[in-house]
């Protein structure tokens, strides 16, 4: 029975060995192994395969270190590997890569609340099946968990308008982008306002909010004014009507020689 | 054939301008001409629609070509003695800090053939490979076939920063 | 005036403009009864010079490298001038050249004007719509996005499937195991080089043809409709008390390319995604496959014929069978008659065939 497991084991691990190699991505030994696991040692992995880290190809290491690559030493702390964070400490990894947010976090109430049982990313982003910053992660079941849902309301009250144009570009660029406009620029753009708006979130300052969002909500507009490439319909139908009017010429003549 | 209709309309109404049936032919003949002359009409507007189109879907607009404007370089990132080429305008271009400290810059292209000079820097001069034209570190002809000086470009330094253009 | 006039008469000393222009205006006469669908091959000769046209314009700027492909595409179609224009002029006009090749080839079937002596034009011309069917497939990997990508590796995959040289073949066709960069190399040869040259070339040879054996005539509005060269020496058809080509056919040439010009139009202007599904506007992702992947609209019929076969050796040699059948259908069917409703069975078995095409066309779409 324990050969059988290993050497299914082995079986997976060459195979996803094979399709990481063919995918040019590079081998993460510790999902091959935790995916074959049973109870609670696979859960993360399902998780993560829904999460904004997988689809972005941020793998376990980058967060529990260690090396991913060597399935023998993989867990240990001589290769950096440093297992689950204390709850204290998880802000400060986060924001090793989100720099940002953990600046308007610390000075937020969340951020001060820490080292007295506060709210670290985990409590709404969640830890391995992590969701991006959104409006609908602001809601009641969230934040009842540690107070009212009152100015949480008022928050995000002041973030639904521009959210809602973020939206709607983001359903405007998907459109031009099927039509063969080039979005590049576009999508760059609204991805360092999206982020600013985004990070702006976690300073729970109503004020700074409503200010901020009047500025990126200007930005916006100026960007969705983008589009098109192509030309008006006049142009088309004169181009179509040259053609029909030639016809209808070169018609009459025949007709008349006949 | 039901077809012919516009040519009866026609006809009939240069009976009602009071032609004999005899000049029919005359009004079909002049018909035809009118119809020409559409034709001409129609053929000269398409050809004016494509080609000033196609003459500028040729020559692609210059922003969109990574060529900027102005070439800046810190004034200590100039060795004395040695030449610093890069692209000026679309041409090629070259700085050069002379043993004194004095800056010049001045266009690469050989004023022969277009060749691009090239910095001896033991000589201390400009050499254009082609056919042998020498110029002084100033840019002005020591021998061969060029006909004038290398081009000398307009720069200006401030805050330790040289600014060709 | 007296300049032009000179300058005329100077030319027309040297290559006698002027007999060639008699002798296609009294010269060289067509049946009476000929009709507008006479004037096909002449709208597929103005769409051969826009595709070339367009296609030495896109030259310019496209960069045939599987990382630069997609984005000098891209800045075709955003950043010069009129380069989506150019672009879907190109796009559309293939799907297009196909539509009319294959109406001009049914014009020919009904009229039954591929009967002898004109069996190498039917066969120039079946040639030629392969070669436009190849030029096409050829071209649709160039832009190198999503759509072109698989629709390659599907269309290439179907060769695979031939006993023994099967796999060689496809490795041939693709230069490697997987649509890659050399296969867009390959590609990029056929589309810009060998087969515009040899559909030139082709294009030459058919209408040699036809000059050498006269225009064919029409079976519709005559008394005796059978073919009237009875299987004897070299003889030229000409039609006494014909209608002159030029000026009279030459203008039902150029109403047939007004009005095709203004589908094109249309079709460019109002409805230029027609034949661009949103797919080939995404660059190519080897590991991605997107769902739902299709060959272009010509090839859907063979892709469900494929399909549909339990054995996919059965169903690829079902469609040599039939290529090769109609290919030479002028040596098969020797019959003399040449009106549609007096030879039923030919024209209901044709039209069955026409259906059965577009039947598995649709269902290939659908399916």
């Amino acid at each position: 029975m324990r050969g059988w497991t290993i050497s299914l084991l082995l079986a997976v691990m060459m195979l996803s060995q094979v399709q990481a190699d063919a995918a040019g991505v590079a081998v993460v030994n510790c999902i091959s192994c935790h995916t074959v696991l049973s109870g609670r040692l696979s859960t993360p992995v399902k998780l993560w395969n829904s999460s904004i880290h997988a689809e972005h190809g941020i793998t376990c290491n980058a967060c529990h270190g260690g090396d991913p690559a060597d399935s023998a030493n993989a867990m240990s702390p001589a290769r950096g590997f440093r297992g689950k964070p204390a709850a204290p400490a998880v802000p400060a990894l986060c924001g090793g890569c989100h720099m940002g947010v953990l600046k308007h976090y610390n000075e937020s109430a969340h951020g001060r609340a820490l080292t007295v049982g506060g709210p670290t990313c985990i409590t709404c982003h969640g830890s391995h099946g992590v969701v991006s910053a959104s409006i609908e992660l602001i809601n009641r079941k969230n934040c009842s968990k540690c107070h009212s849902y009152t100015k949480a309301r008022k928050i995000k009250n002041a973030m639904l308008k521009t959210e809602g144009m973020l939206k709607a570009i983001d359903k405007k660029i998907a459109v031009l982008k099927v039509q063969g406009v080039d979005t590049d620029k576009l999508e760059k753009r609204l991805f360092a306002l999206r982020n600013r708006f985004h990070a702006m979130y976690h300073s729970l300052d109503v004020k700074l909010i409503v200010q901020e969002s009047d500025h990126i909500q200007a930005e916006l507009k100026k960007t969705s004014g983008i589009g098109g490439g192509g030309t008006g319909p006049l142009v088309g139908m004169l181009a179509v009507a040259w053609a029909l009017l030639a016809a209808l010429l070169f018609y009459l003549i025949k007709k008349n020689l006949d | 054939m039901r077809t012919k209709e516009p040519i009866e309309d026609y006809q009939v109404e240069q009976g009602l301008d009071g032609t004999t049936a005899e000049h029919a032919g005359f009004g079909r003949r002049k018909f035809i001409s009118l119809c020409l002359g559409g034709v001409g009409a129609l053929a000269l507007s398409g050809f004016a629609a494509v080609v000033y189109p196609l003459f500028r879907y040729y020559l692609v607009p210059h922003s969109t070509q990574s060529s900027a404007a102005t070439f800046q370089i810190p004034l200590n990132d100039l060795v004395p003695g040695e030449a610093k080429f890069f692209e000026f305008n679309g041409s090629a271009a070259v700085l050069l800090k002379k043993q004194d400290g004095s800056v010049v810059a001045l266009s690469a292209v050989c004023p022969h053939l277009g060749c691009i000079v090239q910095w001896e820097q033991n000589k201390q001069d400009f050499l254009c490979p082609c056919h042998a034209g020498y110029f002084t570190a100033d840019g002005a002809v020591i021998s061969g076939p060029p006909p004038r000086p290398l081009a000398k470009l307009p720069f200006s330094v401030a805050n330790n920063i040289v600014t060709v253009g | 005036m007296m300049l032009h006039k000179k300058l005329y008469n100077w030319i027309d000393d040297r290559l006698g403009m002027h007999e060639i222009i008699n002798e296609k205006r009294s010269g060289y006469l067509l049946p009476p009864n000929v009709n507008a669908w006479y004037s096909l091959g002449s709208v597929l000769l103005v769409i051969f010079a826009l595709q070339v046209t367009t296609g030495l314009l896109l030259m310019l700027y496209y960069v045939p490298d599987v990382d630069k492909a997609f984005s000098s595409v891209a800045f075709i179609m955003n950043d010069i001038p009129l380069g989506r224009l150019v672009r879907l002029f190109h796009a559309v006009g293939s799907s297009l050249m196909i539509v009319v090749l294959v109406l001009h080839m049914l014009s020919i079937l009904f009229m039954g004007s591929y009967k002898s002596p004109r069996e190498m034009h039917w066969l120039t011309g079946f040639i030629l719509l392969l070669m436009a069917m190849g030029i096409s497939l050829t071209g649709y990997l160039l832009p190198w996005n999503q759509l072109s990508f698989w629709a390659t590796t599907v269309a290439t995959d179907g060769i695979g499937t031939i006993p023994v040289v099967g796999p060689y073949l496809v490795e041939l066709l693709r230069g490697g195991k997987m649509v890659g960069f050399k296969t867009l190399g390959r590609f990029y040869t056929l589309h810009v080089g060998l087969l515009p040259a040899g559909i030139t070339i082709l294009i030459g040879v058919h209408l040699f043809l036809i000059q050498r054996t006269g225009v064919s005539t029409p079976p519709f509005g005559l008394e005796d409709t059978s073919n009237p060269w009875k299987e004897e020496k070299f003889k030229y058809e000409d039609h006494p008390g014909g209608i002159p080509f030029f000026p009279n056919f030459f203008l039902q040439d150029l109403i047939s390319i007004s009005l095709y010009l203004a589908c094109f139009l249309a079709l460019v202007f109002f409805a230029p995604n027609l034949f661009l599904p949103a797919t080939a506007n995404l660059p190519a992702n080897p590991y991605v496959t997107p769902a739902h992947i299709k060959p272009e609209w010509y090839f859907l019929a063979n892709y469900q014929t494929l399909k549909l076969f339990p054995s996919e050796i059965i169903g690829l040699i079902v469609q040599v069978l039939a290529i090769a059948f109609v290919a030479l259908l002028p040596f098969i069917d020797r019959g003399a008659e040449k009106h549609p409703l007096k030879r039923p069975f030919f024209t209901i078995t044709a039209l069955g065939c026409i259906l059965l095409w577009i039947g598995m066309t649709v269902w290939g779409y659908y399916s």
